[in-house]
């Protein structure tokens, strides 16, 4: 890498944040796109192709690994190593380590992707990389832990301002979680091969435990770090309530954890746990909710820059879209409205609404307020952030209406009941029936998808006329 | 009662985060390993397990089902509701599981549940389904697995296979004690299944007699998958419990 | 271990989720808006983003 010797380079680490940037992109575009691909499987059987490495049951983990841990992973480490150094006004910590955690969390992605495709799963659903991935991801993540610790207990600044909470609860959850999922018996040091430690009904509660809360902390609590920083600094207005950020953390990290068991209701759990979780999803509302009704006030008296910042509006968005996928989350984890939706596409649309309208969306928002100040100039263009937005808002939209029709039409139609008391109809009929929303859902993702694409094209261009030694800064604006 | 302290204290705030977080996993996934009532006993009138752990064809035949990633569209686990009991049969017990590590319970049905799928069709139609599905459901949108009857099944770690599960608390047997447990908790005829030392020539033989893919001169990766679909579901008897036992645990 | 069972109980779980959750909250809400002084230092901290510019973006 080239030594930045000027005044920005001594003064914060941006080399290993851009480098996390752009490969936020690039995990980005890779991701969709399987995401697109397995979309169309479904729509169009025959896209399986008869080679295994393609089939649905082995890309859809590359789908999710690229896109949650790819994406959304390198989008975490970019901004948490940004937002960090500049609230605390000092220089990262161990600038190997946190070289490390570049390489180490790339090569993860790409061992993943190449474990998934040669049918080397856990069989545990968002943590299928088997064991030797998993060690590596525990090591780069302790990594990622001291480096970011490291940082803080060099602030220059004596308050630890409140995103850092975030991403600082994020990385103890992420830790725990990772590591207590994924404990399991390799049959040899030679094979990828291993079972996991635990079976049935403890082995359900752990990973349902896991994959909730790694979308409670990875996916939520993260990002509403990330909100918290340049919501605010995109407005040029300080967050709404300092106070209310306080509380909005304290009752999310306490409350998420507890809500895991409601993905296993009415299964062989007991069902005491499940009603327990349903209780706490129930209140995690107050906390989501106090937290977006935060983020989007801090835009009051400043609501003209809706109209005229594009950035602020994938921003604004993002947080409607978590304000809804965190009203649908508890609604869904009511037992009765849990007895329809469960192994139903609507749970798919859920997930999508939160991930794409959410996560994505304040990632995106968050990239292009970076972008130039990464590289030291403008953005090349803000009519295609615009384009951006609009392929991203309408490819969310035809999502996740496709999915929840066709969730609630699933769920209805196996509950069915004709005259005589016999099921209505068959599975197939109702396989059937989903056609046109498949195809629809693989629709929506091709726009998300494009807007993406765009995106891509619009970070090479400002890094083409940009630079990395901070030396014409001034002449771009 | 000093939230400053936490505040611009990185240390505090590390203990007091991890106290938060910790909580909700104390108290809801650690008591299931400690309540007895977790998972039901479940035993035959002369008092035998009915739950077995899975012989060698079968457990192999469970590796390709979690290789080729099938739990991502199909469950394995039935709801107590009665559109279900209509569907699949009777709901998925805590104990059926008790062996799979992982569990492949799922959450999404894509295709169909598969809890009770065992003996509801013929090996041949596994077979051909699995090759070509819409030759025999029109409407699925599922993968051919052609290579399924092409494979060979990989048997040489299938003790190192067994073994580890063994590690995990599955009871396959390696030591003569071990066999004469298992003997007393299953019968003769499943322990024997489950000794170690025998795995290769058990397997073997449940394939030749099994037959699952028509085709005897080689044990091919659909026999063992076959095997194991044809199992799923079928270990419990039902109709030796009244109605109302299994609500018990519930 | 078998202290453990106590937790299983919804007669138990209940109120102690509640108790446990409603006083910490209490705590916490007292804390941030039970003395203005307090909450006024707490509010100027929403001001630290803001005054991470370094000397170039300041004249951009």
């Amino acid at each position: 890498m080239a030594t930045a010797n000027v005044v920005t380079g001594e003064q914060y680490n941006y080399e290993v944040i851009r480098k996390f940037t752009i490969m936020t992109l690039v995990w980005g575009a890779v991701g969709m796109l399987v995401g697109v691909y397995i979309a169309s499987e479904l729509a169009f059987p025959f896209l399986n192709f008869d080679i295994p490495y393609i089939t649905f049951g082995r890309l859809r983990p590359v789908h999710t690994g690229a896109v949650i841990f790819g994406f959304g992973g390198s989008a975490l480490f970019a901004t948490s190593y940004y937002i960090v150094q500049r609230t605390c006004q000092t220089r990262l910590f161990g600038t190997g380590a946190a070289n490390f955690t570049f390489w180490g969390w790339q090569a993860i992605i790409v061992l993943a992707a190449l474990g998934d495709v040669l049918g080397h799963s856990q069989g545990r659903e968002y943590a299928e990389m088997e064991w030797p991935i998993d060690l590596l991801i525990e090591v780069v993540w302790v990594t990622y832990m001291v480096v970011f610790i490291g940082t803080l207990m060099r602030r220059k600044q004596p308050h630890i301002y409140v995103a850092n909470w975030f991403y600082l609860s994020f990385i103890l959850a992420t830790a725990l979680l990772h590591t207590f999922n994924n404990l399991a018996v390799p049959i040899s040091l030679f094979s990828m091969k291993s079972y996991s430690l635990f079976s049935g009904v403890q082995d359900a509660m752990t990973e349902w435990w896991y994959g909730h809360n790694a979308v409670g902390f990875f996916l939520t609590a993260a990002f509403l770090g990330m909100m918290y920083y340049f919501v605010p600094k995109q407005a040029g207005k300080p967050v709404y309530s300092y106070r209310l950020s306080i509380v909005h953390f304290w009752a999310l990290s306490f409350m998420y954890m507890w809500a895991g068991a409601h993905h296993l209701h009415w299964t062989a759990v007991p069902d005491w746990t499940s009603t327990l979780a349903a209780t706490f999803s129930i209140m995690l509302l107050l906390p989501s909710w106090g937290g977006m009704i935060n983020g989007i006030m801090t835009l009051s008296g400043a609501w003209d820059k809706l109209r005229t910042d594009p950035i602020m509006r994938f921003l604004i968005v993002a947080l409607s879209f978590y304000g809804m996928s965190t009203f649908e989350g508890p609604m869904m984890s009511l037992k009765d409205v849990n007895a329809l939706s469960h192994y139903t596409d609507w749970t798919v649309g859920h997930v999508h609404s939160g991930a794409l309208g959410w996560v994505a969306m304040i990632s995106f928002g968050s990239l292009y307020h970076m972008l130039p100040r990464l590289w030291n100039t403008e953005m090349h263009s803000t009519k295609l952030i615009n384009v951006h937005f609009w392929l991203a808002t309408i490819g969310v939209l035809m999502y996740i209406t496709a999915m929840w029709i066709s969730g609630i039409m699933q769920g209805l139609m196996w509950r069915a009941f004709d005259d005589y008391g016999n099921l209505q109809y068959s599975f197939a009929e109702s396989v059937a029936a989903m056609h046109p929303f498949y195809v629809m859902r693989a629709l929506g993702g091709a726009f998300f998808l494009a807007g993406m694409v765009v995106m891509c094209y619009n970070m090479a261009m400002t890094i083409r006329k940009g630079n990395t030694d901070g030396s014409l800064a001034v002449a771009a604006a | 009662m000093k939230h400053d302290k936490i505040e611009r204290n990185v240390g505090w705030m590390l203990v007091m985060t991890m106290l938060a977080i910790s909580a909700g996993g104390l108290v809801e996934v650690v008591p299931l390993f400690f309540i007895k009532d977790t998972v039901e006993t479940v035993k035959t009138a002369d008092g035998r397990d009915m739950v077995r752990p899975y012989s060698p064809l079968e457990q192999r035949g469970r590796d390709i089902y979690i290789r080729e990633g099938c739990f991502l569209c199909h469950s394995q686990m039935i709801r107590p509701f009665r559109d279900e009991a209509l569907r699949y049969g009777h709901y998925s017990l805590a104990a059926e599981s008790k062996y799979d590590h992982p569990f492949q319970w799922g959450s999404k049905r894509t295709g169909p549940d598969l809890a009770r799928v065992g003996g509801k069709y013929s090996n041949d139609w596994h077979v051909q389904h699995l090759t070509a599905p819409r030759s025999m459901v029109p409407e699925s949108v599922m993968p051919n697995y052609p290579w399924l009857l092409k494979t060979n099944l990989d048997l040489s770690d299938l003790t190192l296979r067994l073994k580890a599960l063994r590690t995990t608390g599955v009871p396959y047997s390696e030591t003569q004690a071990e066999y004469d447990r298992n003997v007393k908790q299953f019968g003769e005829e499943v322990a024997k299944t489950l000794h170690i030392p025998d795995a290769e020539k058990n397997l073997v033989a449940q394939a030749q007699a099994g037959n699952y893919d028509n085709n005897k001169d080689n044990i091919s990766e659909m026999d063992a998958l076959v095997a194991y679909l044809q199992v799923l579901g079928t270990m419990v008897d039902f109709k030796q419990f009244d109605d109302d036992y299994f609500a018990k645990f519930r | 271990m078998e202290w453990l069972l106590w937790f299983t109980k919804f007669e138990n779980t209940k109120p102690l989720a509640l108790l446990i959750f409603f006083t910490v909250f209490c705590g916490i809400l007292l804390y941030l808006y039970g003395s203005r002084s307090r909450g006024q230092r707490l509010e100027e901290y929403k001001n630290i983003p803001l005054q991470d510019e370094d000397k170039k973006e300041a004249q951009s």
